[in-house]
C-alpha cells in the first residue's frame, strides 16, 4: 500500500480555475519533493490530503484512509507546515507547541515532553519561553516545523518550508528537513518551487504543472536528464558552439555562454579538447543549476518524443 | 548478540558515557477528536479569562469580574450592617442591572477567542489536526458560554451565600434559600447562552479584533438605545411594544421571568405586555441563529 494515493484527483475553484486536473500518483516512503511553479497546484494537493479542502472529483487516500471521510483520523498521524504565517504572536513556542500536540490527541504530560524534545530538535532553546511575536522568520519556521512534529507523525507535509528565509536560513532549514526525514524515518513531502532545494534534500521527485503530474521519478534520473554545462570563452563562442555540434554534442550559444547538454562524462573532454584545438581563452566551465523551466522543457520534449 | 550495541553517538570516557538517544518516537495513546475538542474548549475558556496570558490580557476579564463582584459584596455588607435597609440587589435584578458589564466582556473576549486565530491564520493548524471544522465552532461557543456563565454566576453566589450566612438562623436560612438555587444557577446561563452566540457570530466574521469589539458593542448599545428611544417617543401601541424586542437584553430578562417569575421594575418586560413565552422564543432564536451563523462561518472559512 502506498502512503499517499491520488486517483484522478480534480479540484476546481469556480467554473474557470482548475487547480488539480485528474492528478493520479502514488507516494512511497522517503523524502519526496513536490515541485511546480507557483499556482501549479502544490498547496491545493497538500490541503486535500489533509482534508482541509474537498476534491471536486476523484479520490485520494493517506495511510490507507480516505481523505474526505476520515479526515480527523488521518490528521492524527500527519504533520503539516503551511506556507503562510500561522502562529499566534502572544504565546510562547512552548505553550503553543504543547497546545498543538494536545490538539493532535496527545495526553497533556506526553505533549509537554514531546514539545521539549522537538523544540530542541529544531534548535530553539532559551527563546522558546518568549512570545513568538518577537521571533525572527527563521525561528518562526522552526516553530512551525516543531508543531508539525510534536505528535510524531507518520507523514510530514511541508509547504514551502524555506519561505521568506535568507540563504543561511534556507540552508539550516533544509538540513533540518533532511535530518528529520532520514533520522526520524518520517516520510516527508516537501512542496517547493525551487528545484535546487528539492534536489538537496529529496530522494524522489514529483513534478506537477497546471494541476497535472509531469514526472515522478527518483531524483537521480532528473539530474541526468537536465544537466547543462555552461562554457564561457573570451570570444568565439558562436564558432565553438558550431564546432561542438559538429562533434556530436547538443551545443548552442545564447550570446554570452555556450550551453552544452551533458548526459555522461564524455562532453567534458570534448569541450576541453575543442577549446584547446581552436586556441580559445576559456574563462569558466560550470555545471548549471537546474531551473524548473529546464525540467518542464525536458518533460515536454519527452512527451513530444513519445507522441 | 552478547554485547549490546552502543546507542547512537555514545562517547565513552573514564568517568562514564554520554548518551545521545537521538529521536524517539511516540507510541503512547492518541486520544482523537473528542480530546482535541475538549482541549480547545479549556484552552479557549482560559483565554477568555486571560489565564496563562500576559498581564494585559487579564485587565478586561478580571476588571469586569471585580466590577461584578463589588456590588454583590457591598449588597451583602449593607445587609450585614443594616439589616433593615432594603437590599438594592436580588437574584431577579442583579444581572439585568449589571448587563453592560457582561456585554463589554463578550465584546472584548469573543474576538480574543476567534478573531486572532483567523488573522494569524492559526485556523489552518487547527483544521489540520484531529478535529472537524464544526468542532472548532462548538468548542468556541461552549468556551465563551462557560466564561460568561462563570462570570455571571460568581456574584449570584456571593448574594446567595451572603444571605445564608448573615441570617439570624443559618440553618433556617439555608432551607429557605436552597429553594432558589435553581434560579441562582440558571439565570447566569440564561444570560450566557445568547450573549456568547450573538457575539461570536459577529466576531467570527471580523478578523480585525477592534472592529469585532466595536460591532458587538454596537449591537448591544445601539439595540438598547433604539428600543429606549422608540419606547419614549412612540405612542402606546403594538409598534412600541414590538420595538422593545430590538434590545437584545430584553428577551434575557423575559426568559428569566418566564421560568422563575419575579418581574422587576427596571426592565421593560412587564410593560410590554407580551406573553412571556414570546421572550422565550426570541431568546431561543438569538441562541440558535447565533450558533448557526458561527457553525456556518467555520464550515466555509478558508484555512
Amino acid at each position: 500500500m502506498s502512503l499517499i494515493e491520488a486517483r484522478a484527483l480534480t479540484k476546481r475553484y469556480g467554473a474557470h480555475v482548475t487547480a488539480l486536473d485528474a492528478l493520479t500518483l502514488d507516494v512511497e516512503p522517503g523524502i519526496i519533493g513536490l515541485v511546480g511553479a507557483n499556482g501549479a497546484g502544490k498547496s491545493t494537493f497538500l490541503k486535500i490530503l489533509l482534508g482541509l479542502l474537498d476534491p471536486t472529483s476523484g479520490s485520494a487516500s493517506v495511510l490507507g484512509l480516505d481523505v474526505t471521510r476520515d479526515g480527523p483520523q488521518i490528521r492524527q498521524f500527519v504533520g503539516y507546515l503551511p506556507e503562510h504565517d500561522s502562529l499566534p504572536p502572544d504565546l510562547s513556542a512552548t505553550d503553543f507547541v504543547t497546545h498543538m500536540g494536545r490538539m493532535a490527541g496527545l495526553p497533556a504530560a506526553a505533549s509537554r515532553e514531546r514539545t521539549a524534545e522537538v523544540l530542541r530538535h529544531v534548535g530553539l532553546y532559551e527563546e522558546r519561553y518568549r512570545p513568538i511575536g518577537g521571533y525572527s522568520t527563521g525561528m518562526k519556521q522552526r516553530v512551525k516545523l516543531a508543531q508539525a512534529l510534536v505528535h510524531d507523525p507518520k507523514l510530514l507535509l511541508l509547504d514551502e518550508p524555506t519561505n521568506g528565509l535568507d540563504p543561511a536560513g534556507r540552508d539550516e532549514m533544509l538540513d533540518l528537513v533532511k535530518r528529520t526525514g532520514t533520522e526520524f524515518g518520517i516520510t516527508t513531502v516537501v512542496a517547493s518551487h525551487l528545484l535546487g532545494e528539492i534536489e538537496r534534500v529529496c530522494t524522489f521527485l514529483l513534478a506537477i504543472d497546471g494541476g497535472k503530474l509531469l514526472r515522478a521519478a527518483p531524483i537521480a534520473s532528473f539530474t541526468e536528464r537536465t544537466g547543462t554545462l555552461g562554457v564561457e570563452v573570451e570570444e568565439g563562442g558562436e564558432a565553438l558552439a558550431a564546432r561542438l555540434s559538429e562533434r556530436g554534442l547538443a551545443a548552442r550559444f545564447d550570446g554570452h555562454t555556450v550551453l552544452v547538454d551533458v548526459a555522461d562524462e564524455r562532453p567534458y573532454d570534448i569541450v576541453r579538447d575543442t577549446v584547446v584545438d581552436m586556441g580559445l581563452a576559456l574563462i569558466r566551465m560550470e555545471h548549471r543549476r537546474h531551473r524548473l523551466e529546464d525540467l518542464f522543457r525536458q518533460a515536454e520534449d519527452g512527451a513530444d518524443d513519445a507522441a | 548478540m552478547t554485547q549490546p550495541e552502543p546507542a547512537v553517538g555514545t562517547r565513552q570516557s573514564a568517568t562514564g558515557a554520554i548518551y545521545d538517544l537521538g529521536y524517539r518516537g511516540y507510541d503512547g495513546p492518541r486520544l482523537g477528536r473528542g480530546a482535541a475538542v475538549a482541549t480547545l474548549f479549556w484552552w479557549s475558556l482560559r483565554a477568555a479569562y486571560g489565564l496563562k496570558r500576559s498581564g494585559r490580557a487579564k485587565i478586561v476579564p478580571w476588571g469586569i469580574a471585580a466590577l461584578l463582584l463589588a456590588p454583590a459584596g457591598v449588597s451583602v455588607a449593607v445587609a450585614a450592617l443594616a439589616p433593615q435597609a432594603p437590599s438594592p440587589f436580588s437574584y431577579d435584578n442583579f444581572l439585568w442591572n449589571t448587563q453592560i458589564l457582561l456585554a463589554i466582556f463578550v465584546a472584548a473576549q469573543a474576538p480574543e477567542l476567534v478573531s486572532s486565530d483567523q488573522r494569524n491564520r492559526v485556523l489552518s493548524l487547527y483544521f489540520s489536526h484531529a478535529l472537524q471544522r464544526s468542532d472548532y465552532a462548538l468548542a468556541k461557543l461552549g468556551a465563551l458560554t462557560a466564561a460568561v456563565f462563570g462570570l455571571a454566576l460568581a456574584p449570584m453566589l456571593v448574594l446567595f451565600i451572603g444571605r445564608i450566612l448573615l441570617a439570624a438562623d443559618v440553618v433556617q436560612a439555608f432551607g429557605d434559600e436552597i429553594d432558589r438555587l435553581p434560579e441562582v444557577l440558571l439565570t447566569p446561563l440564561i444570560y450566557a447562552v445568547p450573549l456568547a452566540a450573538l457575539s461570536l457570530a459577529i466576531a467570527a466574521y471580523t478578523p480585525r479584533r477592534a472592529y469585532a469589539t466595536g460591532a458587538i458593542i454596537a449591537v448591544f448599545i445601539v439595540g438598547a438605545a433604539i428600543a429606549g428611544i422608540m419606547g419614549n417617543s412612540l405612542r402606546a401601541g403594538p409598534l412600541r411594544e414590538a420595538s422593545q424586542l430590538i434590545n437584545p437584553m430584553v428577551p434575557l430578562d423575559g426568559t428569566r421571568t418566564l421560568l422563575f417569575g419575579g418581574s422587576i421594575p427596571e426592565s421593560p418586560v412587564e410593560g410590554i405586555g407580551y406573553p412571556l413565552a414570546a421572550f422565550g422564543l426570541e431568546w431561543l432564536a438569538i441562541a440558535v441563529v447565533g450558533a448557526g451563523v458561527v457553525w456556518w462561518r467555520y464550515r466555509r472559512v478558508a484555512a
